[in-house]
Parts: C-alpha cells; structure tokens; sequence
C-alpha cells in the first residue's frame, strides 16, 4: 500500500472549491500525467494517466467510482486498475480555515530529506517532459479570516506478486501528483478570482 | 573543428566526454595521477548505459573467484578470448587489454573504493564447449547506498527497467531466476528501494560516480553534450565544443580529450546501415547518437569495424504506453528462453536455438541468394496457456490480461496463425515436430537449452531441460518482434594500444583517445560474451587514463 496525503490552503469560500471540484472535467487536466478521462454516469468514469514507475513512465487506465459526494465538505472514491493490478481510494476534503483549530495534516512536513530529495527529482522529470507550469508546492498562508483548506489523500494497492516493490516505486510520482492537483486546482480558483489570495 | 576559440569557457588537462564506465575510469586514473579533470555528459544523469545495464563485468581468473572456489588460469583465459575473436580481432588490441583488465578491475577495487563480488554459478556463454571456457568469471558489485552520492542522488539512474531493482545476482537465481520472478522476495526488494539501495547497472555506477565526484571531487556537467573537438594548426586535438544552456561552451584540454560516449543506438539511420537490418529499435536511454563517429570523422578519424552479426542484437517489444525519458521503451525479449515459448518466421518455421541469442543473430539476418530474401527477419513469439500460467510477458504476470495490441490470442494454432498472418499448415506443422521432442525435453532441430548460460539465465530449473516445453494448450499467444540494440555495436573509432584515436592516414590523432564502446571493439573481435562490454569500458579506460596523464 502506498498512501500520500497533501493540503493547501486558499483565500477562498469552501463553497466555490466544492464547486469547481464536484465537476470533474474542470480540473481531470490538472491531474500529473493526465491524458484522457471518460465520465460514464454521475458516479464513474474512466482515467487514462501517464505515471513514472522507477525508470519508467506506464500509460495507466483505470475507473473511478465516487462512493460519497458530501458537499461542500467531502468527495470520497474508489479505484481499480484496468491495465494493472492495481486498486485503491482517496478523498477530497474542503475546510473552512479560520483559525489553529480546524483539522490539519500535511504531509509534507514528515518527509525525510532523501524522500524530499526523490520528489524533486520526480517533479524535474514531469515538468521536463510535460512542461507544466503550477504554483509553488509549499503555498500554504495558514489560517485566517476567509481562509480554506484544501486535502488530498490518495492510497494505491498494487496487486500481484510484484506488488510491495511496485509499492516502493510509484509512492514518489504519487507524492508529486497529490501535491500538484492540490496546488492546481487551488492556484486555477485563485487567479479565476484575482485577489483572492 | 579546426581553430581554437578566442577565449576557454574552461581549461583543465583532461576533458572526459560521456560518463559511462570507460569515462569515469579514464577519469578517475587521470586524477590519481595529479591531472585536472572535468566530465562532460549530454543526459541529464550520470553513468551512461553503464548504469542502466546488468552490471556484469567479465574477468576470467580475476580477484574474487577464489571467494567462490573457482580455480582459473590466464591461459585459459587467452584461449577464450581467441576464441570468441575467431580471427576477426586484432591482437595486438586483445593481448593489451588481457594483459591489463585485472590490474585495472583491481584498481578500481583498491584505489577506488568499488565493492565487486563473484557472481558464483554463471557460466562463460560457450562452457564447457569453447576452450579455455569456465564458470565463475562473472563481477558484480555489491548493494549500494544511493544516499551516499550527496548531489548526485538525484542524477544517477536509481534503477534500470530492464533488471530487477535491488536485487543481488546471487538472489536472482536462489530465487530461481527470471523464469520465477513471481516467486520472488518483493517485501524485501521494496524495502530497499525505499532506502535506495542500488544494484545491477545503477548500483555498479553508483560507486564509480561516488568515487570520482564524491570522494575525489571531480567536477562534472550534465546537459552538456560536446558536439566537436577542437584541434590546433597541427591536427592537435587541443579541446571541444560542448552546448551548455544553449549556448557554446569551449573546454580547453591541456592534455587529450577521452571520447566515452557510447554507440550509435537512437540514430536510426546510422545503425541500421552499420548493423545490417531493416529496423532498429533500443533499449537504451535515448543519448547514443554515434556523436564520435562524426566528431572523429571531421578531423579524420579511422572507422573500424566487426562483424555485426557476431555481436549482442536481441530481438524484442515495446509494451505501448510505455516510455522512458520521453521515448518508448523497448524491451528485449527473454521469454523465449522459458519453457513452452518458441519463435517462429514469417512462413511459421522454427529457424534457432531461442534460448541463446548468440544463435539467433546471425540466423536473423540469413540471406537466400535464391529468393532475394532474409526469409527469418519477421520473428513471432509463440507461446500457450502452460507459458501464461507460470511466466510473465514483460510486466504482464500470469492471471493478466495481456493488450491486444501487444500479443494476438487464439484458441487454436490455425486461428493464430491466420490472425498474425502467417501460413497455418506450417506453423500446425512447426508444433507438431516441436512438440515431440519438447516432451522429452529435447530439441533435435536446434538444440535449444544446450548452453548451462541459457539455463540459468533465463530456463526454468524445474524443467528438465530448463529451455524446453511443449506448446500445446490454449490459449495460444503470439507476439511480433522487432530488432532491440543493447548499445553493443560493430563500428567504432579505430584505436591503438594506447587507446589513442587513430587517423585515416595511419597515424594517432595526437590528444585524442576513445573508450568503451565509442572505440571499436577491435580487441574482442568476431564474438561476442556479457560482461566483456563493461571489462573493455574499464580497462580501456584506465589505459588511457595512464597515457594522458603521460603524454
Ligand atoms: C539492458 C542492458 C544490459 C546490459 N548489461 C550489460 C552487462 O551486464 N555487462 C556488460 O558488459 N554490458 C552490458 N550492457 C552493454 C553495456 O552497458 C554498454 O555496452 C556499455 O554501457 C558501454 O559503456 P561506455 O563506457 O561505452 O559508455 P555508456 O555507458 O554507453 O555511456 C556513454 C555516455 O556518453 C553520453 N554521451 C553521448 N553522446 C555524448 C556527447 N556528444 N557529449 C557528452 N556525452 C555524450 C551518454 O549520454 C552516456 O551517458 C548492457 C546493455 C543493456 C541495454
């Protein structure tokens, strides 16, 4: 099993990142290595994703199925590979960030430096080869008036017998695409409301 | 070319272009000997194929097989190396380079820190067939701790897409070898991954990369690839023109230039011509260019030449969808060395022993003067549902469903047959003759699973003949294969025994040498056997790395 988890926080409503979120073709672009998504009823669809596995890079298929659409607070999902062994579930959560006491985690502030190190390493090699330009990874302002926080937590069960190594593999490529979705989405409300950051 | 620049961006006294193995050790020796060294590498990591490779490196009665109680003479390693050169080698290059390896290997050892172990139980190529063959001749370097390279973590390759990562030789075939990689210790190998634990290529790099830039400090650019030498009035290479951020970047070189940049892999016109074949593909990341041959070639350089036939071509497939930096990924195909797999042609006729390569190569390009035609150039990957049930296709293990687009899957031979456009009498015919030796274990056509190499490299050890199985249970699959390079090619830049670069008219460019695979392999000759790419690359490499340092 490989988890990753990322917030960010924006000067924004929860209302209008519940918005733009519970409408997957606003931000299926942002996800890192996305290449197409099919959407087959409210609940599912199907997501073709380029993804770095160790020295490689893997054309991913898989199907999403959202198992709870808890606005303007909570999406949950599912997913389960096509082309892999490969099942897992994540989240979207929105908060309300006024102050210290709202709910956080972020991840990010636990990683060890060689795990920081291989991230970059990851993030270089997406934006050399995609040429994708998003906001800063670490643009977290804090809590305060206005303020809301935005978490992504993603988990992967690579299946077979290969998967505690294919587990190894993909956690630094997974890092990399939560922490850019997250920063994505954020930094798209951001500049579609100018002033709002 | 020609004319030196009006001012050095840099000035040092070696310039060591590349940084596969023949570099880094050029590079290495050079600066024991008290010289200024600068690495110049076009991609943007360190370690060149090297570091993407098996990491095997071939050296008969060498310092470990003692550790594995293999008894070895220098004899018997000369009679195998002529062997495999079967007149095609020039000897004056072979004596040099078996009279020097071990003494390089060594250095690297003592001098340089590098941790080689025996690979015990892996056999020459030809054992016990060829003379002078043994067992036992293969280094491989110990685990290795990516953490300790500092900035150069993060540009090296961690790991190869062609070899298990994390995983020691010596696991490999406790483990039952690539027959069984399903049964393989996968908590274990995540773990080290985790930890970067490296091994193989990268981890064989990895300590040649912490040897020269971390303990010794020698600066290295990456993203800088050379694109041509300079040289003075009197033909003197005297430095290059490298391309760093766009923009030219002179490096003047007091003492000689060392050209270790691989082959000619991703030029596609340029190996097709020079290996013999209709279609090219590789295996390697995409930045061997044959950059040498037209930097050579413009202040006239010799361009030698082996057999291509002779040397490491595999034949192979692309998964789709499948990339590294940037291009698709070709894999060769070691399946057909696994039980109830076999290739056939286009007419659906059995032309090889499938199981060792050095075998189907040449039977590849096999010329009918009658017909105007390579009648084996068309190669399919047969195998059936006993195959699917115990083996993987790349990273399809058993159980998962394989694309279409990759492999062709039928409920019978003919209708297999006729969805991948092939005679279906013959290849009924073809599995019918196969099928009645295989359950024997035997292949009285063409002996496949005869070499113990090809057991253990790819055989399953559970099967009396680890090569042979029949094929004969739906569903049958099939698989279209193309030409994969593994860098390994059979035009280079003509040196002598100093590794200096050799001019058209006879002479030794003066500051100019090649190693590794930008030489040509003179030295080896008609033959070729895993493990001598990566000898030649070190012992060259410190041959030149003495001369310049010399000169
Ligand atoms: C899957 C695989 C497994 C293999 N396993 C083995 C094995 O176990 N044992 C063995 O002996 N051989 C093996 N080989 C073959 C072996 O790796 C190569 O032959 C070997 O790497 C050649 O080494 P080299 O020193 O010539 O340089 P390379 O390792 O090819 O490095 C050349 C470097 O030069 C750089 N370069 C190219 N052009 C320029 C330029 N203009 N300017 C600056 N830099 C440039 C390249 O980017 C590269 O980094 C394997 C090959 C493959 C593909």
């Amino acid at each position: 099993m490989a988890e990753v988890e990322y917030s960010t926080t924006a000067k924004l409503p929860v209302e209008t990142i519940w918005d733009f979120v519970c409408e997957i073709d606003n931000w299926a672009a942002y996800m890192t290595g996305y290449q197409s998504h099919e959407k087959e009823n409210a609940d599912d669809s199907v997501w073709v994703l380029k993804g770095d596995v160790g020295a490689m890079t893997r054309t991913l298929k898989f199907r999403v199925h959202v198992t709870e659409w808890a606005g303007p607070e909570r999406v949950t999902f599912e997913l389960e590979g096509l082309n892999e062994q490969m099942s897992g579930d994540g989240e979207f959560v929105m908060q309300s960030y006024e102050d210290e006491s709202a709910e956080a985690t972020a991840a990010t502030t636990r990683k060890g430096w060689l795990q920081r190190a291989i991230e970059a390493v990851v993030r270089f090699f997406f934006r050399l080869f995609r040429g994708r330009v998003e906001r800063a990874a670490s643009a977290d302002a804090g809590p305060g008036e206005g303020m809301a926080r935005l978490r992504f937590r993603l988990e992967m069960r690579p299946g077979g017998p290969m998967g505690p190594m294919i587990n190894a593999m993909i956690k630094p490529a997974m890092t990399v695409a939560a922490e850019d979705l997250a920063n994505r989405i954020v930094g798209h409300l951001e500049t579609e409301r100018p002033g709002s950051a | 070319m020609g004319g030196t620049p009006e001012r050095w961006d840099l000035e040092v006294d070696v310039v060591a272009v590349g940084s596969g193995l023949g570099s880094i050790t050029a590079a290495l020796v050079a600066h024991d000997r008290g010289q200024q060294v600068v690495v110049l590498e076009k991609a943007p990591r360190l370690g060149g194929l090297c570091g993407y490779g098996g990491g095997e490196v071939f050296c008969p009665n060498g310092p470990h097989m003692q550790d594995i109680g293999q008894a070895d003479s220098d004899d018997a390693a000369r009679q195998y190396f002529a062997f495999l050169g079967a007149g095609f080698n020039e000897p004056e290059l072979t004596e040099k380079m078996v009279a020097t390896y071990k003494e390089a290997i060594e250095y690297t050892e003592k001098e340089a820190g590098v941790a080689w172990e025996a690979v015990e139980g892996l056999d020459d190529y030809y054992y016990p067939d060829a003379p002078g063959s043994n067992t036992g001749r293969y280094l491989a370097v110990q685990l290795f701790d990516g953490a300790t390279l500092g900035e150069w973590q993060q540009k090296t390759w961690p790991v190869s897409p062609h070899f298990p990562p994390a995983a020691t030789h010596k696991e490999m075939y406790a483990w039952g070898g690539l027959a069984n990689v399903t049964k393989w210790d996968y908590e274990l190998l995540g773990q080290r991954i985790a930890a970067d634990q490296r091994s193989f290529g990268p981890g064989m790099m990895g300590w040649f990369v912490k040897a020269a830039m971390v303990d010794r400090g020698i600066p290295a650019h990456v993203e800088t690839p050379v694109r041509a030498l300079v040289t003075d009035d009197d033909g003197r290479v005297v430095g290059v023109r490298a391309e760093k951020d766009g923009n030219d970047f002179f490096v003047r070189a007091r003492k000689g230039v060392i050209l270790g940049i691989g082959g000619y892999d991703h030029n596609k016109p340029m190996a097709t011509m020079y290996e013999e074949v209709h279609d090219w593909n590789s295996a390697t990341q995409p930045y061997l260019h044959g950059d040498h041959l037209l930097m050579g070639g413009e202040i006239g350089a010799d361009i030698a030449s082996v057999p291509p036939t002779n040397l490491a071509m595999f034949y192979g497939y692309n998964i789709p969808g499948e990339e590294h930096d940037g291009v698709p990924l070709w894999r060769s195909s070691w399946e057909c060395g696994c039980p109830h797999a076999i290739w056939v042609n286009g007419q659906g006729e059995r032309f090889c022993d499938e199981s060792f390569y050095k075998d189907y190569q040449p039977r590849i390009r096999e010329w009918n003067g009658k017909t105007q035609q390579q009648e084996n150039l068309d190669v399919f990957l047969i195998f059936d549902g006993n195959y699917r049930e115990r083996y993987p296709l790349g990273s399809f293990m058993p159980g998962m469903e394989i694309p279409e687009e990759l492999a062709v899957k039928a409920d019978t031979p003919r209708e297999l047959a006729e969805k991948l456009g092939i005679d279906p009498t013959r290849l009924e015919a073809t599995l019918e003759r196969f099928n009645a030796g295989a359950a024997k274990g035997e292949d009285p056509d063409f002996d496949a699973g005869h070499f113990s190499w090809s057991n253990r490299l790819a055989g399953d050890p559970s099967y009396p003949n680890p090569n042979v199985g029949v094929v004969e249970k739906a569903p049958f699959y099939g698989v279209k294969l193309a030409p994969v390079g593994v860098g390994i090619n059979s035009h280079g830049l003509r040196t002598n025994t100093s590794g200096q670069v050799m001019h058209v008219r006879g002479h030794a460019i003066p500051g100019l040498y090649a190693v590794g695979m930008s030489a040509a392999i003179l030295d080896l000759g008609g033959g070729y056997q895993s493990g001598t790419s990566n000898m030649r690359a070190i012992t060259w490499g410190y041959i030149t790395g003495r001369h310049v340092s010399e000169s």
